[in-house]
């Protein structure tokens, strides 16, 4: 088992999840609740990675992240061939599959409830936080699990901007490539195995969590009551 | 009759204009420790003229304030303000009610309350007072819409306002509900002198709950004033309309059963469905216009109609583009309204001078019952009973 790569996955994923998972917050919100001008344009734009080959995402990352991109020319910052571009490439990839979830929940939350929350005296980030997040929970969780997922698999994008160097950059499914490649093929099964289990559990995560949660345990007769009333 | 002093001092003064496509809101009016009935039919206005109070709506122009705090005012002059929802301070009981189902009951109450530390004490306080302390576990889809109603009262009253915004709430309750209900906001009004405004397009709970009423109608202020000035006279036949009140009259009870009262309108004697009052008591009575029968001299008399038959004579005679309108002069000197659709009563004889049968639905003949002579104690804010 190639340990180096497992962690490097692990560490470029969790990193990519809070990304995803805040970014996508933020956009979701963005698209559910305001209407701006190129709005259609800006949620095609943050959905194109879902669509386009992980070659010209990552071919685009490295126009962004590399020499005479923004990223080095505004902040000096370089990321190339690094882990963090591997997670950021990861999080770029995940992005769409927690925007699309996140938006859809959030938009199920009756708005009135949110005015009864500003009513009561809550803070927009208090309305948040204490009505809207609860109440699209599912989807919110749901998107971050298949995000994640997502961003743990990634492979094209990654081989352009981190690279395929061993302990640096190289994440399980490189590993499982330059496995292959090698004809190490005990190797590769072992990794395939466990990234198999890791997407299963995952999904399986998003599956149960989908699950309307049974109403907590009350008085009995309750449902007899319920059905009365209806 | 009733008291006006408690509505002398303006609390919320409310001028605002505010114009959304086609409509246009344009309303000018004071509250003062009272309830409010604000009256219209659905796309007045109403609902946006709360939403204008609580903040979640911005007007155009205009200010409202309360109680010397400035809500919002934009103006040419001064500067303009316009403060959020959260630092109003209102209670507002939307119509669905708007309870965060993520949440139980108690929760519910004590989510305003939350930077207390005592905020379930006071939540459950609050439960106990409106009669659903035991329903403090459980989530809003499990509870009736009676309750449900409760629940967001209490909740809108957990931060202690000043001013209470109920839009429509009575709308889903059953009778015996909804009169509880209005005891118990009447009894809470006179205890702890809130200003309230309830939106309601429902005569009898105008009249059972309001001190004033507004009649609303496309955005306009048609006419304000003490309920029973706006009902006896209506400033136009906007606000008749509006009120759908076209024979309204005075009558004494004569008979008081629970099968139904009796009552007597100069002479005439008419049954109506059982409202607690008192015989020997003046009220106000009204029935529609569409809800009067025209009675065939020589076809036999369905029994639902059998009821209140009268005779009078045919003063005038319109046909609108599919109904007939008549005016009918009674023996005991006033008028009555009669509105059918074209197509009935084709084969009648419908001459102006005639005289001519009617029967008055007796189901549909109402009783007002003003809140005033309300045996209010026995079913007061803080003594309810467990409901359902």
């Amino acid at each position: 088992m190639n340990w180096q790569a497992l962690f490097l996955s692990l560490q470029v994923t969790a990193v990519a999840s809070i990304l995803i998972f805040v970014l996508g917050i933020a956009l979701a919100l963005l698209f559910a609740r305001k209407h701006f001008p190129g709005q259609i344009i800006a949620e095609t734009v943050v959905n194109l990675p879902m669509v386009l080959p992980p070659t010209v995402v990552g071919y685009y990352l490295l126009l962004f992240l590399g020499q005479g991109g923004p990223i080095v020319g505004l902040l000096g910052v370089h990321v190339l061939f690094t882990w963090q571009a591997a997670a950021i490439a990861a999080a770029v990839a995940g992005l769409p599959l927690m925007v699309l979830s996140a938006r859809a929940a959030i938009a199920n939350v009756d708005p009135a409830l949110e005015n009864a929350a500003r009513g009561l005296g809550s803070s927009e980030p208090e309305v948040f936080f204490r009505v809207t997040l609860p109440l699209a929970r599912r989807g919110v969780l749901a998107g971050l699990l298949l995000g994640s997922a997502r961003a743990l698999g990634e492979f094209g994008a990654t081989l352009i901007v981190a690279g395929n160097i061993p302990g640096r950059t190289q994440t399980m499914p490189l590993a499982i490539y330059d496995a292959v490649q090698n004809g190490r093929y005990d190797l590769a099964n072992q990794m395939v195995l466990l990234m198999t289990a890791l997407a299963f559990l995952g999904l399986w995560w998003v599956r149960r969590s989908e699950q309307p949660r049974r109403p907590q345990s009350n008085a009995p007769g309750k449902a007899e009551e319920q059905r009365s009333q209806r | 009759m009733r008291t006006t002093s408690h509505v002398d001092k303006a609390r919320l003064t409310v001028d605002v204009e505010l114009q959304r496509g086609p409509f246009r809101l344009q309303i000018n009016l004071q509250v003062g420790s009272e309830i409010l009935i604000l009256f219209g039919p659905s796309g007045a206005g109403k609902t946006t003229l709360l939403n204008t109070i609580a903040g979640l709506v911005t007007p155009d122009a205009g200010e409202i304030a309360f109680n010397g705090h400035i809500f919002f005012r934009k103006n040419r002059t001064g500067i303009n303000i316009n403060l959020p929802a959260r630092k109003r301070h209102i209670g507002y009981v939307f119509q669905d009610y708007a309870l965060f189902p993520h949440l139980t009951t108690l929760e519910n109450v004590a989510y305003p309350l939350w930077r207390q530390r005592d905020a379930s004490l006071r939540a459950s306080i609050l439960l106990k007072k409106l009669g659903i302390a035991h329903l403090g576990n459980r989530y809003p889809h499990e509870l009736s819409g009676g309750q449900k109603q409760r629940v967001a009262i209490a909740r809108a009253l957990a931060p202690d306002p000043q001013l209470l915004l109920l839009d429509e709430p009575f709308s889903a309750l059953d009778l015996s509900l909804r009169e509880r209900l209005q005891n118990d906001l009447y009894e809470l009004q006179r205890e702890s002198g809130l200003s309230i405004i309830c939106v309601t397009h429902n005569l009898e709970d105008a009249f059972a709950l309001g001190d004033r009423l507004a009649v609303v109608q496309d955005g306009i202020l048609e006419q304000i004033g003490p309920v029973e000035e706006v009902f006896h006279s209506p400033v136009n036949h906007h606000v008749a309309h509006t009120l759908g009140i076209q024979n309204l009259f005075q009558a004494r009870i004569v008979a008081s059963t629970p099968g139904g009262n009796v009552l007597d309108w100069e002479g005439l004697h008419l049954e109506a469905p059982f409202k607690p009052i008192g015989v020997g008591e003046m009220v106000t009575a009204y029935i529609r216009a569409e809800d009067i029968r025209v009675l065939y001299p020589d076809i036999p008399i369905n029994k639902a109609v059998s009821h209140n038959q009268v005779v009078g004579k045919i003063i005038s005679r319109e046909s609108r583009s599919n109904s007939y309108n008549l005016r009918i002069h009674l023996a005991n000197g006033h008028e009555l309204q009669v509105r059918f659709p074209a197509y009935s009563y084709s084969s009648l004889p419908l001459v102006l001078g005639h005289d001519v049968k009617l029967s008055l639905r007796r189901d549909r003949l109402v009783i007002l019952v003003p809140n005033k002579g309300k045996t209010l104690k026995q079913s007061g804010f803080l003594t309810m009973a467990k409901e359902d």
